[in-house]
Parts: structure tokens; C-alpha cells; sequence
């Protein structure tokens, strides 16, 4: 791999590299993995106690299944496909995500509320899912093929726009609007790293606050009730405040060094709603008090800066506009789901990336994970051309 | 010129990387403050309402309405059932306190090293139950040293108390887990985890009446769950009462008639629809449903091949047999085609089409009239009658009297019955009428079936002289106008010619139900019925082989109503695999109404 190698421009698209087993391996971001393993360790103390010890184990244990196979996902990405297949097939991929959408939207399985699901043979496909992963590669792929010297302006977002609010329109719909929410986040994300002009952006943040009181109405009762919540939780504390000021108690009683594990009264005696899923970080708050929680807080940092930091070296736009896209979708959904536990945001249903109980929200994290170390297994530090 | 645009985008990238990195630093450092506003500095308060006062509400279960008998012997009610839990963390050495405990309740060597497994599994401030179901003695015993055992506490619960066991238990029904299915029927409540539902019977029916609206009590609880003390008390609205049509002193001579038997008997007031006794047998004690089954008991229960947890009186499909006549009988003089004093000649047999229709008696009654057909039960002569009717006008009769359509009683999972005509053999076998299967259809065979419920209706309806009450398992209230389904208008030349024949039955000497004559010389009416569970047998003779398989045994049936002359009640019986309905049913009905007229007397 040299500089004569490798003829294309930055701005075309790259030559294709194929490497060797041990230059995979020896290419593979291991320091990114540790971080990774770092946490989900953390994630499984925190989910012992909070499924309350040996009652549950099971539930723990499922966990601890769900992440082998989310890990044994990220390796898999990363190791085993070409440099340019996730380019190649990212609008394919778009399409099928936006079509099961669709199909999910008219014959999904209805389970609290909601029509998220489809039931595909055995076990059930949330297929919002998939579409986290396709819009990113979409997004990177569309930047990648058009891409201009200068800024973006109207004209060049029309498309990209499209390709946020399609998905972001079937998944409101469902309703669930976290996870619409973080589609439109780490879709913004992208688009601002491409290159989006400053008066455009500028313009966007506007007209979006000015629109705010249209959304408003067309949100469901249970929502705007959330976001009421969020501002005066007293109002209803057994209804809808409940959460909110459980969890705040919960945390606020951690103090500086937490109550121990296994330990919190707030987890342990039942006062916390939805301990093992969205409302773990309390249960961590609670627990192991200020020290934990900014512990965690650390962690996932140093995780943002590593991502951030192979972003950076990435060799083509398609490779850094995806590790942008990867890496804010597991960064808005800590901000979120902290926030809202925090009682900063309103309870919308965002896990703890990595910690909370779930198996779906896993996998595709770990498979943005997988897309990262990929990217970066072909990136400019290792020698590659500029 | 390439490179220079590479380097100009990837400087901007960088700029903009950093702006979203920048803007979520912003971010994660307002979750740190906000964690250090309400952990560090305001971590004080907040443990303070973590540990010492929180607000915990509790739901205050609504006792669920008692029900009672017609007159107001309560037949379920609450009681309170006592367990003894302890607070591990606040009891000291637990073997020991279990050790001194077991001077005071029944407490084995064995359930003490299990309670001592389960402490260790669970977190120490969360109360363990110890045990359950507690006697009276027992919960005195402890109550009174309460304070020598810390970290001990008594809960109590309300659950269904049945005092007479197994008495009208189909009625009653009992409760059970709510199933899915239950909470999509009764959406407009909520089941907390460990309350339960009505599975049978009118606790299932009238759930929504019986259950009321659960109230909230607010507490102060600390940190280890203990209640501190009570801020605000919203009192459950209790559930209704329920007062039933059914009379206990005949329910029990009823059940008591039945013995060992299988089978059902209804009892209900001709009048108004009143259900005065309705008895399936087996029967089981719903009690066991609160103190729970071993799986050995359940397996008992539910797989015995005689159903007792089924009611047969609404869910018991029967040819009614003989009975039946009643309604062919009514139809023929309805018609205008048949002459009540003509008479037919009975031989034993009917030959129809190189096919031989036998009467119960082989040798034959010789010449009949409708009133010794009735009496006699001659088969051959109803035969010959509902040819002549054609099976469609049969079908409308019985319907008309209650037959071949669900009551309404107010219970769950009531059966129809079935009248064939022959529309309806079209539309399920895709095949003709055959004169044949008019013929059985005469004499209550064939496809015909009905409920012990339907045949009580259906002789309530000759007994009152035409009306279908609704049957109602609810006392009706003073001035409370009974629900009609249907009135046919009978002229009383034909009521008269009917009851002289069912009178007959029971008090003709030729009758096929002396069993059935009432103490006191009260005159009764009524039909046997003894319908085919198998093909007979027969010898070229004609001498039926009866099987002695006690399952392969006829049902015996039997319809009645008393006093002739004003009747005030009607009563049908039901014994499987009983053989005759004169010798195995009508003593039950005779039983049931000796006791009617020993408690109201006949007059009046």
C-alpha cells in the first residue's frame, strides 16, 4: 500500500484494498473494542442488581448472551467484509429497511401500544431498527457520490432531507417517537460533517424552533403530557410524573459514593420504574452515587473521542461520514436517555447504550460498532494514500 | 488541484468534527453538572426523601360483593385470611426466631430450612412470608406476643368464603388467576397481580357487579417498606350484593337426591322464570379453588370423565328423550290435525319403508288415544303423530317453548340445544329430510338435544299455560316484572287434554312415573323420558340386549310441575346412564318437590 498504489483522489472513490487475515487483525482497532468491553462489564454489574440479583438471573444472563452476540456482530463487520461493500449496497439496504418500514406500519405486531414489529418466522424484527444503520450508510454513501468542493446549500439537501424524514415520518407514525428523534440526530449530524453551509444551518435551527408549537399538535396526549411532566412533575406524580421523581430521588439519595451495591432502596424496593431498561443509569446512580455515574459518563466519553478520533482519519467520505453517523447514534442516545433520567428531558423510550436490558438496541449498536472498526481498518493511519 | 480540494475538505471536516464533538461535550458536561446539582449538593434532601419519608400508595382492595340465597342465607362471603411475614433484616438470627415460632404455629422442621434457603436469596429488608392460611388460634397466639418476635408482622387478605362447601357450587362458580381472556372481557377494570377473577358461574357473570372500586390509601413508608403513617385514606366502594332466586333447603335436597349420581336438576318457579335450584353432579367444594390444589387434586378434578366442574343443568347436551312428546303432543293439537280422542293401534313396531320403528314396549299398547300415548309413553303413536306433522312444524313448537336456543340465563358458556328441521340438515350435512329421522325426532331422538335448564323451561311453560320466562338465577324484586321471551296462546281445551295426560303419568296406574306421586296427596304432572346414549342391540325377536356397560346405560329423564291445578313449580331431572326416567329421575323431582310444599304448602 503506497502513495502510487492508489492513483484515485480523495474525492473519487477510493481504490479497492483487499488485506490479509493478519492484517485485519493486526489493523483492528483493539483499543476501541476494550473501551467497549469496558463498559458493557460496567453495564452487567449495574444490570445484576437491578434485575434484582439471583431472582432474575435469568434476565441477566440473556443479557450477557445478547452482548456476546452483539461483539461477536461488531468482529464479524469489521473483519470479514470488503472495503467497498457497505458503499456498495447502502441504497439497497436503505430501500429494504424503508420497505419494511412500510410493511411493519400496515401488518406489524401491535405490544403496548405500539406497531413496531414484524413477526418474521420465530422471533420479532423492531425494523426501526435496521433503519438506524441504513440511514447512516445511505447518508455516507449520498455525500460520498456528490461530492463538491465548498459548502452545501438548499439545493445539494433536498435529497438528503428526503432520506431523513421518509423513515422518520413511518416511525412517528408507529408511534415511537425516540427513536424518530434520534434518526433525525444522528441524520443532522452527518449532514453538518458533510458540509452544510453555515446561513443554511443557521436557517434550519430557526425555521425547527419556530415549528415547535406546530409539533406540539401533533404530538399523542401521552407525549405532550411527558414534556408538561418534565417541567412540573408534581403535577401527576403518580401518573405521569412518577418516573421522573422516583428517578430523581433515586439518584439525588446516591450522594457522592452511592448506597452500595444491590443496596438502593429506590432500585431494590420497587420505587423505580423500569430499573433494567430505560431507567438503569438511576439504579447506577443510586448505587454507586456521583463516582459511578461520572464514571460511566468517562467511559462513554473516551468511547466518543476514539470514534471521533478514526472519523478523523478516514480515507474516504463515505468512511468518515459513517463513523460520524455510528458514532452519534451511540452518543445521542446517551445524552437522551441520561437526560431524561437526569429529569432534563422528556421520558421518551431512549436505553442506556450498552447497559440497558435489550437485546435489539444492542445489536444494532454493536453493528454501527462493527461498521466503525471497519472504516477504520482501511484508514489513513495504516499507511493508506492520501 | 485534486489534493488541494482533499486538503480543503478535510480541514472543513475537522472544523465541523470538532463543532459536533464540541456540541457534545457541551452536552455531556450538563449531564455531569446535573448530576453534581443532584447528587452532591442536593444529595442531602434527596436521601432524606429517599430514606425517611416517601409517599407509597396503596391500593385498598374493595370487598367483593357477598351473594345470598332467596331468603338472604348468605352462601359466599369474605373472610380473612391471616399470614405471618418477617423482615429479616429486623428480626436478628432468623433459625432461632423460626425455632420459637413453631411453639405457636404449625411449623415443620422442613418449611423452617426452606424459609431459611429463601431469606438467603432475598435482599434482607424485603418481608418474607412464613406462612399462609393461618387458624384463628394461631393468629391469636401470635398476636398477642407480637412484640416478643421484632421484626414480625401479621397481614391479613380478604378471600371467598363458600360455609356450605359444595352447595349450588355451578351456581356460584369460583375465581381463579385472571386469564387474558378475562381482562380483554372485563377491560373496564384493572387486576393487580394476586387479585382474581370470577372463572364460573354467577361470580363470573356478575364480576363487574361483584368486584366494586378499589381505593388508595397514602402512606409514609421508610426506607425498608415499613409504614410510618397514614396521610390519606380514599375508601374502596365495596361490590354489590347479590341476592339469588335460589332457595338453599331445596338446592340441597336436590343435591342430596342426586347422591352419587351424574346429571343435573333445575327447579325454577313456573311463574316468573325464578331459579329455585339448579344442580349439576358431581359437584366440588370452590373452597379448594382459595386454599389451592395439589396437582395430584387438580388432575382429579379436572380430568374425572364425569365432568364436576362442568354445569350440566346449562352446558349438558340431552336428547330429552320422551319428554319431548310434550312439545309434539302440544303441536298436533295446535294444528287442527289431530283429534285428542282418536285412536291408534300399536303393535310394538312401525314399518316404514322395509325400516322397523320399534315402541319401548315390544308387544305393543293396542289401541290409543293422545292421553294414554301421553300416560303410556307410546312411541309408536308419536310416531305416527309427527308424520303427520312434518318435522317443520315440530321445530317451530319447540322453539316456542324454550327449546333449541340459549336461555339467557346469566351464566357463561350456556348451551343451545339443538331442533333439527330441514333447513338445518341442509345447511350441515348438505342432505335431505328423511321421513325416517321425523319419526325419532317424535320421540325426542335423533339429532334432537337440549339442556336440563331448557327442559325445565319447557314444562314451566305448559305448567303457566303458555308464557317462556327468561330463567333468572337473580330474585326478582317485589313488583319486578319477570323478562318474556316468548307467549304462545294455548286454548285451555288443549291445556286441559295435556295436563290430564301428564297427570296421568304420575297417577294412572298405566303411568310411567307412579315414583314421582307427591306427599300429602298433592297432584302433580309430569313426562318420563329415557333417552338412547347407544344403539340397542336386538335379537331377531326383537328383545332389546341392554349393554352392561354403565356408559352405554340410557339417560333417564324426567319433566314435571305441581300442583296441577295452580302450579308453582317446575321441575326436570336429568341422570346419566340412570336407565328408566320413572325409576331413576322422578324420584329426585318427587324429593325436591316434597320439600317445596313441606316449607310453602300447596295452597295459596
Amino acid at each position: 500500500m503506497n502513495e502510487s498504489e492508489s492513483g484515485h483522489s480523495w474525492l473519487s472513490l477510493g481504490g479497492t484494498v483487499s488485506l490479509g487475515w493478519t492484517e485485519r487483525l493486526r489493523r483492528f482497532p483493539w483499543s476501541l473494542l476494550l473501551l467497549l468491553l469496558l463498559t458493557i462489564f460496567f453495564g452487567f454489574g449495574v444490570l445484576y442488581s437491578a434485575v434484582g440479583g439471583e431472582n432474575n438471573l435469568w434476565l441477566f444472563w440473556r443479557q450477557v448472551i445478547q452482548s456476546s452476540l452483539g461483539l461477536g456482530l461488531m468482529v464479524g463487520v469489521a473483519l470479514m467484509a470488503g472495503e467497498k461493500v457497505f458503499r456498495r449496497f447502502a441504497y439497497l439496504f436503505y430501500s429494504g429497511s424503508l420497505l419494511l418500514l412500510a410493511v411493519t406500519m400496515i401488518m406489524g405486531s401491535v405490544g403496548m401500544g405500539a406497531r413496531r414489529w414484524l413477526e418474521v418466522g420465530f422471533f420479532r424484527l423492531q425494523t426501526s431498527e435496521l433503519m438506524k444503520v441504513a440511514l447512516i450508510l445511505a447518508l455516507a454513501r449520498y455525500f460520498h457520490d456528490h461530492a463538491k468542493a465548498g459548502s452545501l446549500g438548499w439545493r445539494d439537501l433536498g435529497v438528503p432531507f428526503a432520506m431523513i424524514l421518509c423513515p422518520m415520518a413511518f416511525i412517528i407514525k408507529q408511534p415511537d417517537l425516540g427513536t424518530a428523534v434520534l434518526l433525525a440526530g444522528v441524520g443532522l449530524s452527518i449532514i453538518v460533517v458533510a458540509g452544510i453551509s453555515w446561513r443554511v444551518l443557521f436557517t434550519l435551527v430557526i425555521v425547527l424552533g419556530a415549528s415547535m408549537p406546530l409539533a406540539w399538535n401533533g404530538l399523542h396526549t401521552y407525549q405532550k403530557q411527558r414534556i408538561i411532566t418534565l417541567f412540573s412533575p408534581e403535577r401527576d406524580p403518580l401518573g405521569s410524573g412518577y418516573h421522573i421523581i422516583q428517578s430523581k430521588i433515586a439518584v439525588g439519595s446516591g450522594g457522592v459514593t452511592g448506597k452500595g451495591f444491590m443496596a438502593g432502596s429506590q432500585s431494590q424496593l420497587d420505587f423505580l420504574p423500569e430499573r433494567h431498561t430505560d431507567f438503569i443509569f438511576s439504579v447506577l446512580a443510586e448505587e454507586w452515587g456521583f463516582l459511578g455515574g461520572v464514571t460511566l459518563l468517562v467511559l462513554y466519553a473516551l468511547l466518543i473521542t476514539r470514534c471521533f478520533l478514526i472519523a478523523e482519519m478516514a480515507n474516504d467520505r463515505f468512511g468518515l461520514l459513517t463513523v460520524v453517523g455510528a458514532t452519534m447514534l451511540f452518543a445521542v442516545q446517551v445524552v437522551v436517555n441520561v437526560g431524561m433520567v437526569l429529569g432534563l428531558l422528556p421520558v421518551v423510550g431512549i436505553p442506556l447504550p450498552l447497559i440497558s436490558y435489550g437485546g435489539s438496541s444492542m445489536v444494532t449498536l454493536m453493528i454501527a460498532m462493527g461498521l466503525l472498526a471497519h472504516v477504520s481498518l482501511y484508514s489513513r493511519q495504516h499507511g493508506r494514500s492520501v | 488541484m485534486l489534493d488541494d480540494d482533499r486538503e480543503q475538505f478535510r480541514g472543513d471536516a475537522r472544523r465541523r468534527l470538532l463543532l459536533v464533538g464540541g456540541v457534545l461535550g457541551a452536552g455531556f458536561l450538563v449531564l455531569g453538572g446535573r448530576l453534581f446539582h443532584l447528587q452532591v449538593m442536593r444529595g442531602g434532601e434527596y436521601r432524606t426523601l429517599a430514606e425517611d419519608n416517601r409517599i407509597s400508595l396503596k391500593p385498598i382492595t374493595a370487598p367483593r360483593g357477598r351473594i345470598f340465597d332467596r331468603d338472604s342465607r348468605t352462601l359466599v362471603e369474605n373472610s380473612p385470611d391471616f399470614e405471618v411475614v418477617v423482615v429479616p433484616e429486623l428480626a436478628g438470627p432468623l433459625r432461632m426466631l423460626f425455632k420459637r415460632l413453631s411453639r405457636h404455629i404449625d411449623l415443620s422442621e422442613e418449611e423452617i430450612k426452606h424459609l431459611l434457603q429463601q431469606a438467603k436469596r432475598q435482599r434482607s429488608f424485603l418481608p418474607l412470608r412464613v406462612k399462609s392460611h393461618l387458624s384463628w388460634e394461631e393468629v391469636s397466639s401470635i398476636e398477642v406476643r407480637i412484640h416478643e418476635f421484632p421484626g414480625l408482622d401479621l397481614h391479613s387478605q380478604s378471600v371467598r368464603y363458600y360455609p356450605f362447601d359444595a352447595l349450588a357450587c355451578h351456581v356460584l362458580g369460583y375465581l381463579g388467576e385472571p386469564s387474558d381472556g378475562d381482562r380483554k372481557r372485563f377491560s373496564r377494570m384493572t387486576y393487580r397481580s394476586g387479585e382474581l377473577v370470577g372463572k364460573s358461574g354467577v361470580e363470573q357473570h356478575y364480576e363487574e357487579r361483584l368486584r366494586g372500586q378499589e381505593g388508595v390509601l397514602e402512606m409514609e413508608v421508610n426506607a425498608v417498606g415499613r409504614h410510618v403513617r397514614e396521610l390519606h385514606r380514599n375508601p374502596p366502594e365495596p361490590g354489590a350484593d347479590l341476592y339469588l332466586s335460589i332457595d338453599s333447603d331445596l338446592q340441597r335436597e336436590a343435591q342430596e337426591a342426586m347422591g352419587e349420581e351424574t346429571g343435573a336438576v333445575v327447579a325454577m318457579d313456573p311463574n316468573n322464570g325464578e331459579i329455585l335450584a339448579m344442580v349439576s353432579s358431581p359437584t366440588y367444594d370452590p373452597n379448594q379453588f382459595i386454599r389451592g390444589f395439589t396437582h395430584a387434586q387438580w388432575q382429579a378434578l379436572s380430568s374425572n370423565p364425569d365432568r364436576p366442574l362442568t354445569n350440566k343443568a346449562h352446558q349438558g347436551h340431552y336428547p330429552p328423550g320422551s319428554t319431548f312428546k310434550i312439545v309434539v303432543a302440544m303441536a298436533g293439537l295446535l294444528s287442527g290435525k289431530l283429534d285428542p280422542k282418536e285412536s291408534v293401534f300399536c303393535n310394538g313396531h312401525l314399518l316404514k319403508d322395509e325400516l322397523r320403528f320399534y315402541c319401548w314396549r315390544r308387544h305393543g299398547h293396542g289401541s290409543v288415544n293422545l292421553i294414554q300415548a301421553l300416560t303410556q309413553s307410546c312411541d309408536v303413536y308419536f310416531y305416527k303423530l309427527a308424520e303427520r306433522l312434518g318435522i317443520d312444524a315440530i321445530e317451530r313448537q319447540a322453539h316456542k317453548m324454550g327449546l333449541g336456543a340459549v336461555s339467557g340465563v346469566g351464566l357463561d358458556g350456556e348451551r343451545p340445544g339443538l331442533i333439527p328441521s330441514r333447513a338445518w340438515k341442509r345447511k350441515v350435512y348438505n342432505a335431505s329430510w328423511f321421513p325416517g329421522e321425523t319419526y325419532i325426532t317424535g320421540i325426542g331422538q335423533g339429532y334432537v338435544l337440549s339442556t336440563p335448564l331448557q327442559l325445565a323451561m319447557m314444562v314451566a311453560t305448559v305448567a303457566n299455560g303458555g308464557t317462556v320466562y327468561r330463567p333468572t338465577l337473580l330474585k326478582l324484586e317485589p313488583g319486578e316484572t319477570p323478562e318474556v321471551i316468548h307467549r304462545n296462546y294455548f286454548s285451555t281445551y288443549h291445556l286441559e287434554v295435556l295436563r290430564q295426560g301428564l297427570e296421568a303419568v304420575v297417577h294412572d296406574p298405566t303411568g310411567t312415573a307412579a315414583k314421582a306421586r307427591l306427599d300429602g296427596g298433592i297432584r302433580s304432572a309430569g313426562k318420563t323420558g329415557t333417552s338412547q346414549v347407544a344403539r340397542h342391540k336386538r335379537e331377531k325377536s326383537g328383545q332389546i340386549i341392554k349393554s352392561t356397560n354403565e356408559k352405554l346405560q340410557d339417560h333417564a329423564l324426567f319433566v314435571s310441575y305441581a300442583p296441577v291445578d295452580r302450579p308453582k313449580i317446575a321441575v326436570s331431572v336429568v341422570v346419566e346412564h340412570g336407565g328408566h326416567g320413572g325409576s331413576a329421575a322422578a324420584p329426585v323431582a318427587k324429593r325436591v318437590m316434597d320439600r317445596y310444599f313441606a316449607k310453602y304448602g300447596s295452597s295459596s
